[in-house]
């Protein structure tokens, strides 16, 4: 059982069989959850000429709200310039056993300004922030740039670092204890070049790692010429759990430039999971066989043409998840502008089930009605109910790149979207009802990026 | 102590004057000034304070790995680590980062 205390706005769950957080195990997640009622996402100024700091906002995702779709708080960062990304929960399932430990502390990295932010959300409406650790701790383990954040079962929690402390290569990982101080450096320094995200499946003692570039390259922007040098990355690590060193490299070639969001199925058991090629538009299935893993590409998103672009369109697959159930798979084509949805009953089979289109270069641009705002931006980061059953997403990938590629999104802000989903039939139809606008941000129009869950989602949660 | 005058030009045409010590970043010096340039890393890796400098001279206090040789050639600076060596006029504000790296395949 949590020992948060129930209050009015705290969202608490009793759990059978677990004293910590979380949940026992997925299929206990789908069936004893609550529909989500608010949301956290990561609201963003850097790097545009609104002179306030970045923010986690608390969204009311409760259709029964007089507040639905609204921003109902903000938590402003104490810093500009922090560009907030990804973040994550100082504990998960993987802790459910224990008792001491709750999901209470959200962990909020500044990609480019390398400061950590750990926020209280005891009171779930009205978080607060409750301590920093300032970039230049982080320059003393000669790293920078921090990315996933995921909670390890003893309570600690592990960080991907993108860079050195100079924005450069090699980057690595970085471990705090569990009151949110730096433990040290995770793995010996050296074993991996780049790093992006990573997803860890304690049963099998083995993590998977991903390659973004250096901060210095993919920080200014998006340069085919730095492509064409070789300066992203395209290869997975494969990481002994236990004793933090990398057992087996897989380049994915040509195919896997750039390969962002790693995903392991929610079992515990399970030795299958995917990853998502940002730049050459593919989702490469990985799994183990014979005592090795391997990557094999599974899904090709074809480039297409468009008027204004002199080179075909690639579909630029930025976030994929997967259900709680492990049978759904889902990701965003940000520059195409459609979210596809496939079935993989059989892992190394993707059957595509359905797809949505809302904004991107082929997308309706007003998708939930001719008058409702545009939208500018493809899908991008994307979060699921427990329950499968809602599929929500928003729409700024990175402040550089978000301004090459949909300049106007910097006017207009990002929106928030979301798709019922039926897991029966494998169908989604988009919510014209729901859209949460950042456009409209008390500082002016604001990004926004990843979205989790008070009580547990489909992009954090491991099982022991 | 030497200082310069720094004019800084945003693109719809607003100009502030401040004054920027030598051993001072233009970014500081915005900062303690209360004029909101964009910044991110505030070391020289992201070019998020990027600026480009139209007349005088700037140093860059460490070496600014976020730009390019032909950038740099171009005139764009990092403000986070640039220091002025003379009086100088800047172009500022968020839409210089963009301006400086071509989007691809359009
Ligand atoms: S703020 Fe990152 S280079 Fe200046």
């Amino acid at each position: 059982m949590s020992d948060i205390e129930p209050t009015a706005d705290t969202e608490v769950h009793h759990h059978a069989q677990t004293e910590g957080p979380g949940y026992a195990t997925p299929q206990a997640a789908i069936e004893e959850s609550d529909p989500e009622r608010l949301a956290y996402v990561m609201g963003l100024y850097v790097g545009t000429d609104v002179d306030a700091p970045d923010f986690l906002s608390v969204v009311d995702v409760d259709p029964e709200s007089e507040t639905y779709t609204e921003v109902i708080d903000r938590v402003e960062m104490p810093n500009r310039g922090d560009e907030l990304h990804h973040f994550g929960w100082n504990a998960c399932s993987s802790s459910c056993h224990i008792d001491e430990l709750e999901r209470r502390h959200l962990i909020i990295p500044g990609q480019r300004s390398s400061r950590i932010h750990v926020v209280d959300t005891k009171n779930r409406r009205d978080p607060q922030i409750e301590t920093v650790i300032e970039p230049e701790e982080l320059f003393e383990y000669d790293l920078s740039a921090p990315h996933t954040v995921h909670c390890i079962p003893d309570g600690e929690i592990l960080i991907s670092m993108l860079g050195d402390a100079n924005g450069e290569l090699p980057g690595g990982f970085l471990e705090l204890n569990d009151d949110f101080e730096i433990e040290g450096r995770w793995d010996p320094p050296g074993e991996i070049e780049m790093n992006y995200d990573f997803w860890y499946q304690p049963r099998h003692n083995v993590m998977v790692s991903s390659e973004w570039a250096a901060p210095t390259t993919y920080y200014p922007g998006f340069d085919l010429e730095d492509v064409e040098n070789g300066m992203y990355g395209q290869r997975l690590h494969v990481w002994d759990w236990a004793e933090g060193n990398v057992e087996q490299t897989i380049d994915l070639g040509e195919d896997g430039l750039i390969p962002l969001e790693v995903r392991f199925l929610h079992s515990p058991e399970a030795t299958h999971g995917y990853v998502g090629a940002a730049l050459s538009s593919n989702i490469f299935h990985f799994f183990e066989a014979d005592g090795e893993w391997h990557a094999e590409n599974v899904i090709d998103v074809e480039s297409r043409e468009h008027e204004d672009w002199e080179m075909d369109v690639p579909g630029l697959v930025t976030d994929l998840l997967i259900s709680m159930d492990d049978r759904y798979l889902f990701f965003g084509n940000w520059l195409h502008g459609d979210v596809r949805m496939y079935d993989i009953s059989d892992p190394a089979n993707p059957r595509l089930a359905d797809r949505i289109w809302a904004g991107g270069y082929f997308g309706d641009s007003h998708p939930t009605g001719a008058d409702d705002r545009e939208v500018v931006g493809g899908p991008q980061m994307l979060q699921l109910s427990l329950d499968g059953e809602r599929l929500y997403w928003t729409t700024s990938l990175f402040s550089s790149w978000d301004n090459q590629f949909y300049p106007k999104e910097a006017e207009k802000g990002s929106v928030m979207l979301k798709a019922d989903v039926n897991p029966r039939n494998g169908t989604m139809e988009l919510d014209e009802d729901f859209l949460v606008d950042f456009g409209d941000s008390p500082h002016g129009p604001a990004r926004a990026h990843e979205i989790r869950w008070p009580d547990g989602d489909c992009t954090s949660d491991v099982w022991q | 102590m030497t200082t310069h005058d720094i004019v800084l030009e945003w693109q719809d045409g607003q100009t502030e004057h401040i004054s920027v010590d030598e051993d001072e970043t233009v970014l500081e010096a915005t900062r303690a000034n209360d004029l909101g340039l964009p910044f991110g890393c505030l070391t020289g890796a992201c070019a998020t304070c990027a600026g480009r400098l139209t007349v005088g001279d700037l140093t860059h206090q460490r070496p600014p790995r976020a730009l390019k040789d032909y950038q740099q050639q171009q005139g764009y600076a990092l403000l986070c680590i640039a220091e002025p060596r003379s009086d100088c006029h800047i172009e500022v504000g968020a839409r210089i980062q963009a301006e400086m790296i071509v989007t691809p395949w359009k």
